[in-house]
């Protein structure tokens, strides 16, 4: 059965649903994208019975040509990386549906077709292994959030939403240039092709293609000089566009780092090391120090991502298993622990409509609910022991030593300015006396906005506590990218033995 | 043999038969005449599936009805029926209705069939003159507004310039070679005579370049586009420019096929400027028409990076493009013609705020063609683009594919100010509109939109529908 092309185009599907629906059924297109987003996840899941652990091979393997006179393939797969990613997407799209109950009034409809569209392009991201076909939904996806943006976001909505679509664009088209050199090299388009070809790109072409794809990759990041559309697109986003925003689709960026960049041009990743790990050390400071200077808790989270993004960078360029691993493990945990974040900071702008540190202040003791998952979740974002957080930061910063102990140093520093600005903006929110009158009627959270944090507090302790089963998808396709980018696997310099796995 | 030329006979008896028609009724003439320009749109394209392909040509290979000329026949008969369909509606407006703007767009098309047919320089010569005479009368059709007259006056003097230019190219041509016949002549030039030879192939091609609005021979064309009824800036932006690049790449491979390192150069050059001073442009405008404009000399720039890049991929590359750009263009204009405002039509990009309120079908179609203007997936501009860009990194133009890919980027930003306008403003409460407007979509255009959305759409994911066909196509 084809069931990669099922839970893609399943959404798609909910669309024409949503169409059917005759104008001012509001509660019906609701429920409708609520069920459709909803089984699009259960049917996720229902890869995991069928998923092999043990290899790093693609599974679920769909091939079929496409368009045959230009070697185009239908070409869809999944491994461990991807599997988690489309887990996330799935879960993620859901509980932003269910978060837009209440928040969204106006134009129902075209919301809900706009989220479910969003979703078929970033599963499809997640799933195909033809290049052309990867960047058919890799831009497929823009659309919809575009509108989102632009729609139903905050006051600057119209510049947010432009802005992001030209940085993203602006970046996908040279990569598009990118893979068209690929393909004159390799002569398909076909990801598995090429990677079992055993043959590179010459060096000096490699670096321009690994510039090229970079671009594209390192604005969805978004790594630290191309990220001024981050801030602008989080914060006029609506709540569910920013928690797919900062779960999803900067994961794509990371993921084209992973699934693209690292196997295909292996000699040019190595060269540009120090130069990826730079951009991604000034990312977690100068991410942590802006966020701490922020008014605005959306603002503040959204810097926080790009922190928490040059973490996941830093994992990957050190070019370790071990760093790698946490990578490819923070990407899930960014997803859960942020866009449970983003949420969060939803329930109070839906309550009061507006989002400025300085507006509250004492909530705990009017809604201790909240405070808790609050908590809950600043705590995972920070890397407590015990949750999710702390399990990927600390794999990457114990992968990276061996590499280099500056490295290590200077993103601990992170962590530790984490800490700070987090349990700031939660004491400045949560404690301290409830001086604003406004603030004194607000209700805790409802059963159904509960319902929505409860699957990621569930795995923010889940990972925290017993990240096995996650590490064990991930772990033969990550050690199949470094036996290609650095067969030695550790460098030559410190010849021990890399460190015992975290379990 | 007669038979071979059987779409262009039915055209010109069309022709013929909608001016007997139009005079010879006193009321409702010009509707009459449109509806049989239309049937006879339609039945040429039907001669045109039908009609034998005489190997050799017809006229000692003066008339090439190859299968090269058939695929553009038919990109040029959809254009001209997206015309006359969208001219019901213009006319109906602005009326009274002329019945005349029908017949000569026929006589126009006919002049475009022989073009990309053309194997000799006569013929060329002959057909290039056909159409462009239309052209002139064409634009000046608006006679309640200034700029149409002035448009029509200025591609006049402009036209007639550039054919004479190109005259002389086609002199120094046949004097070095003493033969008309694109085949006989190539075989002749080149050689001793290289220089002269050169210098008529860039005279021959200025003319061409002209009427394909590749920078610098583009002044004209925003004036001529903003001025000319909307129908007709439909017309002139699409069908003649498939013939004129039918009749380019003709002359280009054929009669001057041992100069192809010289003219590959000069199309890059040509195609490096007109992408970016189109699409740098067209940021500025505020009328979709000019803006639209600009979009097509940008859209003639990619299309010139595929002549850069000669070879068979590029072959098939400008021609699907060609044909994706008919459908493209014509919505994009066509988006004018939805509401009217006064005694004519909004243009202004501002006119269309709200559009997704009183028609959400015109809107998601309004999407889809700029997605593809654009060039973004899944449409079949993204498509069109592909193939151009493979072909030149085919031919490692690296930097021209990525002038191509920045350039898109570039285009966005004007293209989504109309996205933004139709979907994401609204218009001011209370806004007096003048006298006349009517902010009810006319359901006709809503269709016609969503057709050429859906064709879009469907080349987008399917293009060897089309592709495969422009490759056996020679």
């Amino acid at each position: 059965m084809p069931y990669l092309t099922l839970i893609t185009f399943f959404p798609l599907a909910g669309i024409f649903v949503l169409l059917a629906i005759p104008r001012g059924r509001g509660k019906a297109v609701k429920v409708a994208a609520n069920v459709v987003t909803g089984l699009e996840f259960v049917a996720t899941l229902l890869l995991l019975p069928g998923f092999d652990p043990g290899t790093a091979e693609m599974q679920f393997v769909e091939r079929a040509s496409w368009i045959k006179s230009a070697g185009i393939q239908y070409l869809l797969g999944i491994d461990g990386i991807s599997l988690l990613l489309v887990l996330l997407t799935s879960l993620l799209t859901f509980l932003a549906t269910l978060s837009s109950w209440k928040a969204v009034t106006h134009r129902l409809k075209e919301y809900y077709v706009f989220l479910l569209l969003l979703e078929v392009g970033m599963v499809g991201v997640f799933v195909s292994l033809d290049l052309i076909l990867f960047y058919v939904f890799w831009e497929v996806m823009l659309v919809p959030m575009y509108f989102l943006i632009g729609v139903w976001g905050g006051e600057r909505k119209l510049y947010a939403a432009i802005k992001f679509f030209l940085y993203t664009l602006f970046g996908s088209v040279m990569m598009l240039i990118g893979i068209l050199v690929v393909h004159g090299h390799y002569g398909t388009f076909d990801w598995t092709a090429m990677t079992g070809a055993g043959t590179f790109l010459p060096a000096a072409l490699q670096t321009w293609v690994f510039l090229a794809f970079f671009l594209g990759f390192a604005i969805k990041v978004p790594m630290f000089p191309f990220h001024t559309w981050l801030p602008d697109a989080h914060v006029e986003a609506p709540t569910a566009g920013s928690v797919i925003l900062a779960g999803v689709l900067l994961k794509m960026g990371t993921y084209g780092f992973v699934r693209f960049s690292l196997p295909l041009f292996p000699q040019a990743s190595r060269k540009f090391v120090p130069l990826m790990v730079v951009l991604a050390l000034v990312a977690i400071i100068y991410g942590a120090l802006v966020s701490l200077m922020q008014k605005d808790m959306k603002k503040l989270i959204a810097y926080s991502s790009v922190s928490h993004m040059g973490f996941v960078m830093l994992g990957l360029f050190a070019l370790t298993p071990m760093a790698m691993k946490g990578a490819v493990l923070q990407m899930v945990n960014h997803g859960i622990s942020t866009g449970a974040l983003f949420l969060i900071v939803g329930v109070l702008y839906e309550r009061r409509h507006t989002r400025l540190i300085a507006d509250f202040g004492g909530l705990s003791s009017r809604m201790p609910v909240y405070a808790a998952v609050f908590l809950i979740m600043a705590m995972s974002s920070i890397g407590l022991p015990g949750l999710n957080g702390f399990i990927g930061e600390f794999m990457i910063l114990m992968g990276v030593f061996p590499v280099n102990w500056v490295w290590t140093a200077v993103a601990g520093l992170g962590v530790i300015l984490g800490a700070a600005y987090m349990l700031w903006l939660y004491q400045r929110a949560m404690f301290g006396p409830l001086n604003n009158p406004a603030n004194a009627p607000l209700p805790d959270l409802s059963a159904r906005e509960f319902l929505t944090f409860l699957p990621l507090i569930a795995l923010a302790f889940w990972i925290g506590l017993f990240p096995k089963p996650f590490l064990a998808v991930i772990d033969k396709p990550v050690e199949k990218i470094i036996r290609v980018v650095r067969p030695e696997t550790v460098p030559p310099a410190l010849p021990q033995a890399p460190p015992a796995e975290v379990r | 043999m007669v038979m071979a030329l059987a779409p262009e006979i039915v055209l010109l008896a069309a022709a013929g038969a909608a001016m007997l028609v139009h005079l010879g009724r006193k009321h409702g003439g010009g509707r009459a005449a449109g509806f049989v320009a239309l049937a006879g749109v339609a039945a040429a394209g039907l001669a045109l599936a039908v009609a034998p392909r005489p190997a050799g040509g017809l006229f000692a290979g003066s008339f090439l009805p190859d299968a090269f000329a058939v695929y553009f026949k038919a990109v040029i008969l959809i254009g001209g029926f997206l015309a006359i369909a969208l001219s019901f509606r213009y006319f109906r407006h602005e009326g009274p209705e002329p019945g005349e703007a029908y017949y000569l767009i026929l006589l126009a098309a006919v002049g475009m069939l022989f073009a990309v047919s053309a194997g000799d320089l006569i013929t060329a010569y002959v057909a290039f003159e056909t159409f462009a005479i239309p052209s002139y009368i064409l634009t000046g059709f608006c006679r309640r507004d200034r700029r149409s007259p002035e448009a029509a006056v200025k591609y006049f003097f402009l036209g007639t310039l550039s054919s004479g230019v190109m005259l002389l190219g086609m002199a120094l041509v046949f004097g070095l070679s003493g033969e008309t016949n694109f085949a006989a002549a190539a075989r002749i030039l080149g050689g001793a005579n290289e220089p002269l030879a050169l210098t008529g192939m860039i005279l021959f091609f200025a003319g061409l370049f002209f009427k394909l609005s590749l920078v610098p021979f583009h002044m004209w064309a925003p004036d001529v586009y903003e001025g000319a009824p909307v129908p007709i800036a439909v017309f002139l932006s699409t069908a003649p420019k498939a013939a004129t690049f039918a009749l380019l790449i003709r002359v280009a491979a054929g009669l001057f096929g041992r100069f192809e390192p010289q003219w590959t150069s000069i199309f890059g050059v040509l195609a490096l400027a007109t992408m970016f001073w189109g699409n740098l442009a067209a940021l500025l405008q505020d009328n979709i028409k000019r803006m639209m404009a600009y979009s097509s000399i940008a859209h003639a720039g990619y299309i010139a990076v595929g002549l850069a890049a000669w070879g068979e991929p590029a072959r098939t590359a400008v021609m699907f493009y060609l044909f994706v750009y008919v459908f493209m263009n014509a919505g994009a204009f066509g988006l004018i013609l939805l509401w009217t405002k006064g005694p004519g039509f909004g243009e202004e990009v501002a006119d269309l705020r709200g559009l997704v309120r009183s028609s959400p079908l015109a809107a998601a179609s309004l999407v889809v063609i700029l997605l593809s203007l654009t060039g973004i997936p899944p449409t079949a501009g993204f498509m069109g683009k592909y193939f151009l860009f493979q072909a030149a990194v085919g031919r490692k133009l690296y930097g021209l594919a990525l002038a191509g890919a920045l350039n898109s980027a570039i285009s966005l930003f004007y293209y989504f100010r109309v996205g933004r306008a139709a979907f994401l403003e609204e218009p001011p409460p209370g806004e007096g509109r003048p006298p006349g407007s009517s902010r009810r979509p006319s359901p006709a255009v809503v269709a016609l939109l969503s057709l050429c959305a859906l064709a879009l759409l469907v080349l987008g994911i399917l293009p060897h529908l089309i592709a495969d066909w422009a490759a056996a196509a020679r």
